[in-house]
């Protein structure tokens, strides 16, 4: 009798593999020990010896999946007689292999079924509509499902809310990781934990770690790559020399941050945007007075700067609008510091003007002057950045009249500042040209209601019209 | 002889070598790669993986004879040297067979003979002259020799010889107490040698936090080896088959002596000399993305530079594969590579130790005795510690000492942690399931912040 060579099995849990090769040829001879043929499993890969002497015949060809256990071959002994060709003979083990097979495919044929007929042959109405409850598609929308693929349990096949829930519990089975993502920041707990200690806001760090995470490199290095900004420097040439249309701009660095920040300030808030017309005359006159006076300390305050104080002023009395919301509960903020939208040519930054209340309007020019300066040149450092509670953004000198900027989280409020033009004013019965200026106030619903909202702006505007309230 | 052209050659099939040869097989780059022995290297066929066979032997030798503590009745168990070699040695030849086998699969060309650079697109093997775009130099290291004392195989081993010995000798001296000496001391006292373990530096296990190996002595002597730190070894004769050692001034008789005093990198005859890769402290000098001051000359595992450790040569292995295939790979920090040393007591670690930690700025120290984890009791072996060091301020893992039964498998636990850069706070916040000895770890990282539930 020939002995078997059998497909040994490596481990518990094989179930299947293969000879991945045949080390003798089909009538070789083999000694006891000598290699014969490669196992190949889903995990491991083996080369299996010769129990006995003799001459190998194969039984299955390599490629072919077989169970543990089965038939690959058979040693004869040297006073047996050989037969010509086992391959393929039919001595069950390649047949039912092949059964197998078949039973494999048809099993995954039966799990992909369901989907392709709920995908492809909805309830469809004579007009082509599928017939679905208002509720049903509403649902849908909020998890993000496509409500067509519900099979419709309603009457006449209607899709119906529960319809949606179904279809909901069947996806989370199949797909359990896509429908439990969130938008959150992927960073290492000791890299929070030190942005924390350093008051380092990780939406300006980016991640290095697998998969982008943020590690703790990221945050020690984050003051160099945020300031010295010195890979971006090649991106600032490339885009001054303008992208040309057909180009495709990749989304990282400073515009994959804003467009995180962006995108989620206005996902997570109730924002709301109003404009009010603020009489410039005596800024401006004032203004020009302060330029002069201080031209010899090279100090120049702009309006932007009297907005900042402005704003900073009238957020002392009006808390709100210098708050922080969450879920749970309102942060008044104690200290006001007012960030200051700056323009790059690779994208915004927002350095910020610590105590802006506190500081005279002198040194409040000159802070905005250094920040600005740093900014264009990339040397801003982390403290210039953190702990915003307002933002101005000016686009006046663009010719803008007004615009909805959008709030900088987790912040309340932002001050958008617009173009200084030549107005007009009723004096008595007669118009008389006049400077004006738009403030375009954007603020959290959430945190405040529009009449508070717009008490501040008034008061912003006040001011702005009674400069010298500004200096004292 | 027909023209070969690779996009990377790799020079040693050892952990390293054959670990970057997959990952850039896998990227799609055509490797050669080049062995003058066995593939597999030092740790497979003569290191980490027959040493491990040993030492195995040496537990279960030791179970059986404290197994009446738990009321078995076995006898005195008698051990057959010789099986117990060859068993080792058919170990380390199965896995070496397993890589030859992996390298077909992955359609790698392997060259056996001595490598030489003829500058750094050619590399030649005896005859056979190849083009490559890359170089990968994961030649190894090689155990050294003292200026005194040389090993020759014969009663003077180093670790080869020492983990293939002819006989068990009665005395043996071992010079030179890190991680591989201690080893031998285990596995020779173990077998009932009377082992002399000899060290110059202040403490055994001189890269271990200071502490730990303070322990590990103490058991080793309370097991029978005799530790002396700070000493050297004065002289060695051999007479009349016998060993003579100068020790502190007295002369002692030794049956076999084993010389463990580090490793020097392989990179005589590679031919780099002449073409400008530079060295510090005779490794090769590379950066985090393992590329020599050659460009397209890349180095891995011992030949360039400590730890010299398996996991970190495969480690590195990857990383310079990928930066090859033009991919931008993870640079590995040295202090999250975990060492373990695989004696009775084991002992494993990462990071830092409470020493270097205290001179970055403040630390918490936690501690767990393995006398007072539930598990050690059970099993009759509580003989350990578990020692974890947080930075104060940010609750960083700064680094974790483990002595004990199982330590080798669980330091895996704190080597995540570290890569994840979890804070206490994390760590404290996972289960652990019990009765484990890994609660010991949890225990560990409670008491560092006073919150030990068991102790």
């Amino acid at each position: 009798m020939p002995k078997e060579i059998y497909l040994v099995k490596v481990g518990m849990s094989m179930t299947e593999g293969m000879v991945s090769e045949w080390f003798i040829p089909d009538g070789g001879e083999v000694k006891k020990g000598d290699l014969v043929y490669a196992l190949e499993t889903e995990k491991v890969n083996l080369d299996v010896d010769a129990e006995y002497d003799g001459v190998v015949k194969h039984a299955v060809e390599v490629g072919v999946t077989l169970e543990p256990g089965d038939v690959v071959g058979y040693i004869f002994q040297a006073d047996e007689e050989i037969p010509e060709d086992l391959v393929g003979a039919d001595n069950g083990t390649t047949s039912k292999t092949s059964v197998e097979d078949k039973v494999v495919h048809l099993e995954a044929a039966k799990e992909t079924v369901p989907v392709v007929v709920a995908d492809q042959s909805p309830k469809v109405n004579s007009d082509g509509r599928v017939k679905s409850s208002p509720a049903a598609r509403r649902l849908a929308l909020e998890l993000g499902l496509d409500f067509r693929a519900a099979e419709g349990s309603g009457p006449g096949g209607r899709i119906i809310e529960r319809d949606i829930e179904a279809l909901a519990g069947s996806m989370r089975e199949k797909t359990p990781v896509q429908l439990t993502t969130q938008a959150s920041f992927k960073a290492s707990p000791l890299a929070k934990k030190l942005a924390e200690t350093r008051g380092i806001d990780l939406a300006y760090v980016s991640g290095t770690g697998p998969g982008g995470r943020i590690v703790q490199l990221d945050v020690e290095n984050a003051e160099i790559s945020v300031t010295s900004a010195s890979s971006e420097r090649g991106v600032t040439a490339e885009l001054s020399s303008g992208p040309h249309a057909g180009d495709v701009v990749p989304v990282k660095g400073m515009r994959k941050t804003i467009a995180t920040r962006m995108h989620q300030s206005l996902m997570e808030s109730a924002q709301l945007s109003m404009d009010m017309e603020v009489l410039m005359d005596d800024a401006v006159k004032m203004r020009t007075g302060l330029v002069e006076e201080w031209a010899a300390e090279g100090i120049k305050p702009t309006y932007t700067d009297l907005v900042i104080k402005a704003c900073a002023k009238a957020l002392t009395s009006h808390p709100m609008m210098n708050s922080q919301f969450s879920i749970e509960a309102i942060s008044l903020l104690e200290g006001v510091h007012v960030g200051m939208a700056v323009a790059l040519p690779e994208g915004l930054v927002v350095p910020v003007v610590r105590n802006a209340d506190k500081l005279s309007v002198k040194d409040l020019a000159a802070e905005t002057s250094r920040l600005a300066k740093a900014a264009r040149e990339g040397t801003l450092g982390l403290d210039d950045y953190a702990g915003g509670t307002f933002t101005v953004s000016a686009l006046g000198m663009y010719g803008v009249d007004s615009f909805t900027p959008i709030i900088n989280s987790p912040q309340s409020g932002i001050m958008g500042v617009n173009r200084l033009y030549d107005g007009m004013e009723w004096e008595g019965e007669r118009i008389v040209k006049s400077k004006k200026m738009n403030l375009s106030l954007t603020w959290d619903h959430r945190a405040l209601d529009g009449a508070p909202a717009a008490e501040f702006l008034v008061e912003v505007k006040s001011l702005l019209e009674t400069p010298f309230r500004l200096l004292v | 002889m027909k023209e070969l052209n690779f996009d990377v050659v790799i020079l040693g099939g050892g952990p390293g070598g054959y670990t970057a040869a997959i990952r850039s097989a896998q990227l799609g780059l055509k490797v050669g790669l080049v062995e003058r022995e066995e593939l597999g290297g030092v740790c497979l066929n003569w290191g980490c993986i027959p040493t491990k066979s040993l030492l195995h032997a040496a537990d279960v030798m030791r179970e059986l004879e404290s197994a009446t503590t738990l009321g078995i009745e076995v006898g005195k168990p008698k051990f057959n040297l010789k099986k117990m070699v060859k068993r080792s040695r058919d170990v380390a030849g199965q896995l070496s067979g397993g890589i030859s086998h992996l390298m077909k699969k992955n359609k790698i060309e392997v060259f056996y003979g001595d490598a030489k650079l003829r500058d750094k697109n050619t590399v030649q093997v005896e005859d056979q002259v190849m083009g490559c775009k890359n170089i990968v130099l994961a030649t190894g290291a090689s155990a050294k020799n003292l200026p005194h004392v040389q090993a020759d195989g014969d009663l003077i081993w180093e670790a080869r010889a020492a983990m293939t010995p002819s006989f068990m000798p009665k005395r043996l001296l071992i010079i030179g107490a890190g991680a591989i000496g201690v080893e031998f001391a285990s596995f020779y006292r173990s077998m009932g040698s009377k082992v002399t373990l000899i060290e110059m530096m202040k403490q055994i296990l001189p890269s271990e936090d200071n502490e730990i190996a303070e322990m590990a002595k103490r058991s080793f002597v309370e097991q029978g080896v005799e530790v002396l730190t700070e000493t050297g070894i004065e002289s060695l004769e051999k007479k009349k088959s016998k060993l003579v050692a100068s020790i502190n001034g007295s002369e002692r008789i030794f049956d076999a002596a084993i010389l463990s005093v580090g490793v020097e990198a392989n990179i005589e005859g590679l031919g780099i000399d002449n073409l400008g890769v530079e060295l510090k402290n005779g490794f090769v000098l590379v950066d985090e993305y393992q590329q020599t001051s050659v460009e397209g000359i890349y180095a891995i595992g011992d030949v360039s530079g400590v730890p010299c450790l398996a996991h970190k040569a495969s480690h590195e292995g990857t990383i310079c594969a990928e930066a090859i295939a033009g991919e931008l790979p993870l640079p590995v920090k040295k202090e999250r590579i975990p060492g373990c040393t695989y004696s009775y007591p084991q002992i494993a670690s990462i990071g830092l130790t409470e020493f270097a930690a205290s001179e970055r700025g403040a630390i918490k120290v936690g501690r767990f005795p393995l006398i007072a984890n539930g598990k050690a009791v059970a099993i009759n072996d509580t003989e350990g510690m578990i020692k974890t060091i947080f930075d104060e301020e940010t609750g960083e893992l700064l680094g974790a000492h483990m002595i004990g039964p199982g330590v080798t498998e669980m330091i895996q636990g704190f080597a995540v942690a570290i890569t994840l850069e979890t804070t206490e706070a994390d760590l404290m916040a996972t289960v652990f399931p019990h009765p484990t000895l890994s609660e010991a770890m949890h225990e560990s990282v409670l008491s560092a912040f006073g919150r030990t539930i068991n102790f």
